[in-house]
């Protein structure tokens, strides 16, 4: 694998699909955590399965072009999700835990996504130190 | 990921406008005569809040977050007390006292405080995720 296939390799577009979906989906639960107590607001989220399922379609269809930049143009841009609880009378879903939940596990995927890009741009920084 | 700081940030002043006006509520609990020394019983406060932030210049802004809407007094909050020693006492000996339930108001003193920690712990994973991408330049 060359320096062009360090950046072609279809990993970091990938993963910058990831870190954007992570950064749309932080706000939406910084909106869900701000409107805890609104009467009469329904939460929202990004469905992450339908995130994972559409970059899934992208990849598979670059690797069946042979290769070149995966279209992320549909990646990610699904409409959020609204979602109630029946157990309080305006339907605000005020569980704490989940919304708490939610945002340790985005944080968890959008750290791990800057990781593999921060070691993927170390590789490329290393191979172009030994080119030069 | 700066929006998601300000959403975060909007839902703290918003909880702790809400405290602002529980303190009063409480504050006031006994007051009977306004500034002018005129028999005027304390009428409750509440804080209404509604999703979206008006000052936001972009539309995506405007419709995430939280603001308070308003702080609206709520007419007619007021209890009939027995206690015909009182100046402001009726002819049967009753008087209108601001009905003011302090339990009432403690738990939703503590339902802002929880909620004021949520926001406040959103604002934390935020300023992480920030930081983790600025590390990417470093």
């Amino acid at each position: 694998m060359g320096i062009e296939g360090l950046s072609e390799f279809g990993g970091m577009e990938a993963l910058e699909a990831t870190i954007r979906f992570s950064g749309r989906r932080q706000r939406l639960v910084a909106h869900n955590i701000a409107n805890i107590s609104t009467p009469d607001f329904l939460q929202t989220d990004l469905s992450i399965k339908d995130f994972q399922a559409e970059l899934g379609r992208a990849i598979d269809e670059r690797r069946e072009r042979g290769g070149g930049p995966i279209d992320l143009s549909s990646v990610g841009q699904s409409e959020p999700k609204q979602r109630s609880n029946l157990l309080f009378p305006d339907h605000n879903n005020r569980d704490i835990e989940r919304l708490m939940q939610d945002q340790a596990e985005n944080l968890m995927v959008y750290r791990t996504a800057i990781d593999l890009l921060r070691s993927r741009a170390e590789m490329m920084r290393s191979t172009l130190a030994g080119r030069v | 990921m700066y929006g998601s700081l300000d959403i975060s940030v909007g839902g703290m002043i918003a909880q702790r406008t809400r405290m602002q006006v529980i303190a009063a509520n409480i504050a006031n609990a006994n007051v009977l005569e306004d500034t002018e020394g005129n028999f005027s019983p304390y009428l409750r406060r509440a804080t209404m809040i509604e999703p979206g932030d008006p000052t936001a210049t972009t539309e995506q802004g405007r419709a995430l977050g939280v603001h308070v809407a308003d702080i609206r007094i709520v007419e007619g909050s007021l209890a009939r007390r027995y206690d015909p020693s009182h100046p402001y006492a009726d002819k049967d000996g009753y008087l209108m006292v601001p009905d003011i339930n302090p339990i009432v108001e403690q738990l939703n003193a503590m339902e802002a405080s929880r909620a004021y920690e949520a926001n406040v712990a959103a604002a934390e994973t935020a300023k992480t995720m920030m930081t983790s991408a600025l590390r990417l330049l470093a």
